[in-house]
């Protein structure tokens, strides 16, 4: 142990950052990867799922491994596979081999996070504030993942999301090799194996719950932006980046606040609350998406440090139980982007065919001449056909403008009218998988209630 | 203060906050933030006092589709995509499991519908919407498809039942 220990908490605190970023990161890029690798959406959420799944199922087994086999080389291995994978992540082009790739990832990210909080206690002296700096960590990544996603993508590629991941993770392991070095050549253990007591059930189940809230509102908020108000990835990063933001805000409450049942309750009604208030937009801008977004970013600082902090609250050993945690988290991810895709998707393609019969029937009634209607007609079939499957952008069925100002001024408020019901059609659609995040959230509250004696 | 207040006071804001966002986008129409409803075909609806061979064949064609629709349990805007093409119309039959024999008498239906509410409206003197009746009746699909995208041409051939001049069937127009 001759290094330094600042430079060792960053570096271990970056590892867990940029294993937990990786659960979100790809969010605003599933757009860009479902169009070049010609998937559906639901087939292109498994490079989500696939991740948060192997995740949720490999991260108490990756802990013990971590235990038997040391932290620093669980880590330092973890690492390096997390690397490789994310590199075969780049390089794929297609949906199996990049979905494939990403559960390597996941099982080389859950070896590595839940080592380096079986590190972080030796490193930094204590449990508890080994506890705060992972779960910040973790909480840091996951906020910022999608914004950071959002602008690699629209700035280089998606591809570029993987391959930037590849020197942050071994930057992240070279302080980590000297643990990992100490351990081989000693043959002791920087951490005694001591008996593992039981996770605390509510506080996980809580997690899940509010997890799968979360996820949910990330992933429909992002494809709202992108697919239903087509901003582009850089634009929806921007929008998005507002609960990371808030999420910082949140975290000073924290410390205002002892209590963590009351933080967490309090967290999870913000972000239902919130979803809620997604679910029920009463316009397609997005200036309205942001008083939301405030409520979930301050949700969710307030409650999954309160709940992590309570599920590894004189627990031990801390590996164990952060790998429960992790595995909660991930489990409830997948759970709310199963739950809320397939309704999505069904919602999307009722709310395309009214909006697109409600569009007609604005054409149809509008005062515009039959022959520039039946052009009209034919270039909005046109453009309904090209972006088959989705909402589409009817702008460019309308250009050129007529050169006459009075048939102008009727073509460019039939485009307005047309356009509303297609923001209509596109918001309406997300309604009911908002309000149904919004319900897992709530559900949330009964562990939370629950626990009231076990104190969270 | 204790932590259980400012615990207390925690959730008391979160709750109120969550209660007026959602109160706040629900009174703004939130819930009724849908694509506006398509009108029911079978139900009639009163022209707007067209002025013109152009605007009487705009009511004309959406009184035909009305018809046709209704006829075949379809939106007006439905059957007026699938009119479009010959592409769409194969699409739209498959759909529906409608045969070209129905499909064919369902808009000869909105188009003797169309007679009506043009006669109805004053649009039309009962003088040609006869003649233009029975001309209805035996029109084969393609054509009947093709005046309902362009209805001006079938007054057009009212005209040319009645008598060589443009002017005459103008005449009978308001």
């Amino acid at each position: 142990m001759s290094e330094a220990p600042r430079p060792r908490v960053a570096a271990l605190a970056l590892a867990v950052g940029l294993v937990l970023a990786d659960s979100s990161i790809v969010v605003l890029a599933l757009p860009e990867i479902y169009r070049e690798l010609d998937a559906s959406v639901a087939a292109v959420s498994w490079v989500l799922v696939s991740f948060n799944l192997v995740m949720a199922l490999a991260a108490v087994p990756a802990a013990h491994l971590a235990r038997r086999l040391g932290p620093g080389r669980a880590a330092a291995i973890g690492l390096a596979v997390f690397a490789g994978a994310s590199l075969a992540c780049a390089l794929s082009e297609h949906l199996s081999t990049l979905i494939a790739a990403r559960c390597i990832q996941a099982l080389g990210g859950a070896a590595a996070v839940t080592a380096v909080l079986e590190l972080l206690p030796a490193t930094v002296g204590s449990e508890r504030r080994a506890a705060t700096i992972w779960a910040t960590a973790g909480a840091t990544g996951a906020a910022l993942g999608p914004a950071v996603g959002g602008l690699l993508t629209e700035l280089v590629s998606w591809q570029s999301i993987f391959l930037i991941q590849v020197p942050i993770a071994i930057a992240a392991a070279v302080p980590i090799l000297a643990v990992a070095r100490h351990e081989a050549a000693t043959g002791v253990l920087s951490t005694e194996l001591r008996q593992t007591g039981r996770p605390h059930l509510l506080a996980n189940l809580a997690l899940a719950l509010i997890s799968a809230a979360i996820a949910g509102a990330l992933f429909l908020l992002v494809l709202l932006l992108i697919e239903g108000w087509r901003l582009s990835p850089i634009g929806a990063a921007i929008v998005v980046s507002v609960m990371p933001l808030c999420a910082l805000l949140g975290s000073r409450v924290n410390g205002w606040v002892s209590s963590a049942r009351a933080r967490a309750a309090a967290g999870a009604i913000l972000i239902s609350g919130g979803l809620g208030g997604l679910a029920l937009l009463p316009k397609a801008e997005v200036a309205l998406t942001l008083p939301p977004q405030v409520m979930i970013g301050i949700g969710l600082a307030l409650v999954l440090s309160a709940l992590t902090e309570t599920a590894l609250g004189g627990r031990a050993p801390q590996a164990i139980h952060g790998g429960w945690t992790i595995s909660a988290r991930h489990a409830g991810v997948v759970i709310g982007i199963l739950a809320v895709t397939p309704i999505f998707t069904h919602d999307i393609a009722q709310q395309r065919h009214d909006a697109i019969d409600a569009g007609t029937a604005v054409v149809l009634d509008s005062k515009v001449s039959p022959l520039l209607k039946i052009d009209l007609a034919q270039k909005i079939g046109d453009r309904l056909d090209e972006e088959k499957g989705k909402v589409p952008t009817i702008g460019p069925a309308f250009e050129p403008l007529p050169d006459d100002p009075g048939e102008r001024e009727e073509v460019v408020q039939l485009r307005e009218e047309l356009q509303d019901q297609l923001n209509r059609g596109a918001t309406h659609a997300f309604s009911p998988s908002f309000g149904i995040a919004a319900l897992i959230g709530l559900l949330s509250l009964l562990p939370i209630g629950l626990a009231r004696r076990v104190e969270l | 203060m204790s932590g259980e207040r400012r615990g207390a006071i925690l959730v008391g804001c979160a709750i109120v906050a969550a209660v007026v966002l959602v109160g706040v986008y629900l009174a703004a129409g939130g819930a009724s933030y849908t694509p506006e409803k398509t009108q029911d075909p079978c139900k009639h609806r009163a022209w707007t006092n067209p002025e013109g061979l152009q605007e009487i064949a705009q009511q004309f064609t959406l009184s035909a589709l009305d018809g046709a629709a209704c006829q075949l349990g379809v939106s007006r805007e439905t059957l007026a995509r699938a009119l479009a093409t010959p592409e769409e119309r194969e699409h739209f039959t498959e759909r529906y499991d409608i045969t070209d024999a129905q499909l064919a008498k369902a808009v000869r239906a909105g188009l003797l519908r169309a007679v009506d509410d043009a006669e109805e409206a004053g649009a039309l003197s009962p003088v040609l919407a006869g003649p233009l009746r029975e001309t209805l009746r035996d029109i084969p699909l393609d054509r009947a498809i093709e005046l309902i995208n362009n209805a001006e041409s079938l007054l057009d051939q009212a005209q040319g039942i009645l008598g060589p001049a443009q002017e005459l069937l103008e005449g009978f127009l308001p």
